[in-house]
This record gives structure tokens, sequence and C-alpha cells, in this order.
């Protein structure tokens, strides 16, 4: 589809990155107000201002245990954290493993099985960024076989977000 | 997560195969086809907020859609054969979503909008303590997006159907209503009876198409009502399906089915594809 939303961030998930705005100036005092204008608090609630109905941003719960991090992993399954957390969102600079899309990560025999989720259910980028994690995965040594695994459950939230990634997408420009 | 899955395809016998079979197609065919529709939009919705919106929700289907031709996997399918190389009559959506929109009418695709999301939400719900575990882990990704549609579409009921606009809004929901109506009872038909039985017994979805109706219009009539509008519908059972509607589950389609299928599968004939595009090649 020819759209430009971020390829790995729905706009919903957008909206919740952009909770919270700046809410400076439209804080209901007159000061808002060109010098002369009537301020009439009735008339100003009729007609809120809200050129956005949406002012509701869900921002999800905190899942215990996720996102994975390879925090403590050893040996194999360190080096193939140390390779996750090089792929980077194919948008953003944010490492995938800081975005919280890993859930999971086993290497038993040289055999890895990543289980990953995706932001949104359709994301363009899924069949590039999952190839790109099994390339990745697979260049590491000691690992012969990979099984990426996509999962859904439990969704995605901005709550997956490490607070390296929060980092990463504040110096990006967002606010989270 | 997946690793915690425990009852796969292999487990189930053959008539639970086709009863699980049956009850995703019906679910991806009715995001997919709604998506298809949806797109006809894009640069053409009243505003460019409504465009973006709109065309958000395409993609989210096109995903839902996804989501669900992916467990049709594990029954031995792949994704391009389902959506390109399906015959017209093997497709199961409800003819709600394959109706064209006569004559760039918005309220048409409002409503049908509308019917279909409180539809969807009713649906997910009885999907998601599903047996089969890949069902239920999906259903909450896409709760948490269909939740936006429902707003956006009651959002825009309302302001069509306002009062103080005085510019015939509430003339057109009435005509989509009247006309969209009858095909919105189709999304509640079965496939055929002993399928849907199947579909209950073994706990693949824990409602029957007569409750999951019965919900609905419970929700869809008062609030139609409230916006002043009449709603068509039958005294005794909300099932009560015209006999002139075809019902799509069961595979008997409007004719504007053969053309939308014939569009979106046309690039693929031409280009003489025998699988799902990719968008780059990997690099040597």
């Amino acid at each position: 589809m020819n759209r430009n939303t971020p390829s790995d961030v729905d706009v919903d998930a957008d909206a919740a990155l952009e909770a919270d705005p700046p809410t400076e100036g439209v804080d209901g005092t007159d000061d808002d107000f060109e010098a002369g204008a009537q301020y009439d608090p009735d008339l100003d609630a009729e007609n809120e201002a809200t050129p956005c109905s949406y002012t509701d941003y869900r921002s999800g719960e905190t899942v215990e245990d996720l996102p994975a991090t390879g925090e403590g992993a050893t040996g194999v399954e360190a080096a193939v954290w140390d390779a996750l957390y090089g792929v980077e969102d194919p948008e953003m600079p944010v490492s995938i493993v800081d975005l919280g899309l890993i859930y999971g990560l086993v290497v038993e025999d040289g055999h890895a099985t990543v289980d990953m989720t995706l932001t949104y259910s359709g994301c363009p980028a899924r069949d590039m960024l999952q190839d790109e994690i099994r390339e990745t995965v697979a260049d590491v040594d000691g690992v012969e076989s990979v099984d990426l695994r996509l999962v859904w459950s439990p969704g995605w939230t901005i709550e997956m977000v490490t607070e390296q990634g929060r980092s990463d997408l504040r110096e990006f420009g967002l606010s989270v | 997560m997946a690793s915690a899955e425990s009852v796969t395809a292999d487990d189930l016998s053959a008539d639970e195969r086709d009863a699980l079979e049956a009850l995703l197609l019906r679910l991806a065919d009715d995001e997919f086809v709604l998506a298809e529709r949806y797109t006809e939009w894009q640069v053409r919705s009243p505003t460019l907020e409504s465009d973006l919106a709109l065309s958000n929700n395409a993609q989210d289907e096109l995903g839902h859609a996804r989501l669900w031709y992916d467990v049709l996997e594990d029954l031995g399918y792949e994704e391009h054969e389902l959506i390109y190389e399906r015959e017209a009559d093997a497709w199961r959506h409800s003819t709600l979503v394959e109706r064209p929109f006569p004559g760039g009418d918005w309220a048409d695709a409002i409503v049908r909008h509308y019917l279909y999301d409180v539809a969807e939400k009713r649906r997910l719900e009885a999907l998601e303590d599903s047996a089969y575990p890949k069902l239920a882990d999906r259903v909450g990704k896409i709760q948490a997006e269909e939740r936006y549609h429902l707003e956006h579409a009651q959002n825009w009921m309302e302001r069509l159907a306002d009062d103080d606009a005085d510019d015939g809004g509430r003339e057109r929901l009435q005509q989509a209503v009247d006309r969209l109506f009858p095909y919105a009872l189709t999304l509640f038909a079965p496939v055929d009876d002993e399928t849907e039985a199947t579909i209950e017994e073994a706990g693949f979805r824990d409602a029957t198409l007569e409750e999951l109706a019965t919900d609905w219009a419970s929700e869809v009539v008062p609030f139609l009502e409230g916006l002043g509008l009449d709603v068509p519908i039958g005294e005794d059972d909300v099932l009560d399906l015209d006999p002139d509607v075809p019902r799509g589950r069961d595979g008997d389609h409007t004719d504007a089915w053969a053309d939308l299928r014939e569009e979106f599968t046309s690039t693929y004939r031409e280009l003489g594809r025998s699988g799902a595009t990719k968008i780059m090649e990997k690099p040597e």
C-alpha cells in the first residue's frame, strides 16, 4: 500500500508515543487570548478545543519478563543477543531488542529458536525484518540453524520498550 | 506465546480440521475483502483525515487477514493460494463486505464499517478462550486495533446523523442502512449446520452464531434508532435472512464479488506469478 506510515510502528502506536503533548499556552488563562478578546468560559466549554477527538491514548500494561533482553545470557546465546541488538527497526534508529520485539531466545546444540512479535499486525516490513533477523542469527558462530517464530500474545505495547529504547526514541524526536 | 501452545492442527480429527478451516476462512476473507473495498476510498475520501483513517483501517484489516491466513498454513495452505489462486465460489466472506459503493456514497462506507465492526467485536470476544491456542493468541492484538475502528465508525455515524447539519446526511444513512442491513445479517449465516456444531463442540468458538447475532442486534439496533434511523428488522428472529440475498458463507456471492476478485488478481495472473510478491530480492 502506498502509505507513509512508519514501517514498524502503526498509527495507534505513534499516538501512544505522542501521549501527553505539551500544553503550554493553552492552560485556559486569559493570557492565552489576544488582548481585548472576551474570554467566555461557557462558550469555551461548549466549543471544546479538541482538534483531534483522540485524547485517550492507551499505553498498555507491563508484562512481567517481557521484553526479553538477554540479560545474564552466556555462551552462544550471549553472542546471538549481541547480534540481535545490532538489528534496527527499519524506520527508527532503535534496536529491535530495545523496541521490545524479542520475546525469547534459546540456543540448543547449534539450533536457535527466536520468539518475536511486531508492533503492528499490518506491519509492511514483516518479511524484510524477519529475513534480516534470521540471517543475523545464522551468522553467529555456533549457530547452525534458526527457527524464527512470530507470536502475537501478549500483544506488544509501548511498555515493552526498554529504558535504552526510550532514550533512543527520544533522541529521534518522539516523546516517550 | 508460541512455546505455550499445546493443541496443534495434528491433534484434530478430520471434522475438526474442516471446522477450523471454515472458521478461519470466514475470519480471514471478511477482513481481506473489506480491506479491498476500503482501499477504493484512498485519495477519494471526503477529507484528508478520513482518507488516512480509512486507509489505515484497510491496512489493519489486511494485517488481521494475514494473521488468520497464517493459521490456515497449519492446515496445509499457502497464502498466495488462498488469496490469488482460489476460485471465487471458495471464498467464505459475508456478502456485506463485497458490495460496491454506490456512486461514491460515503454514508454507505460508514454504515458498512459500523455494522461490520460491531459484529467483529462480538466475534473476537467469542474467540478469546478458544480451544485452538493460535486463535486465542491472536485475538488480543486484533482487538486492540479494532477498538479504534469502532470508535471511528460511531463518530462518523453520529456526525452524519447530526440534525443541525441539515445536509441530507441522515437520509443517506437511512438509505445505506436499508440497503446494507440484509447483507449484514449474512455475517451470522452458517457455513452449514454440521460445521457450526463442530466449531462449538471443539471449543473453537464459545458462542453460537445465533447468540452473536442477537448480541450484535442488541447493540446495533438501539444505536441506529438513537440516531433517528429506522432499522429494517423482523419482529421475531434477527437471523431471518432474505432468501434473495446471497450469504457468502456458503460460497454463493453477488456479481460484484466476481468483478472485485478479477480486479485484485489480474496483475498476479498477467505476470504469470505462482507465489506471493516480495518487496525486494535478497542481495547476492
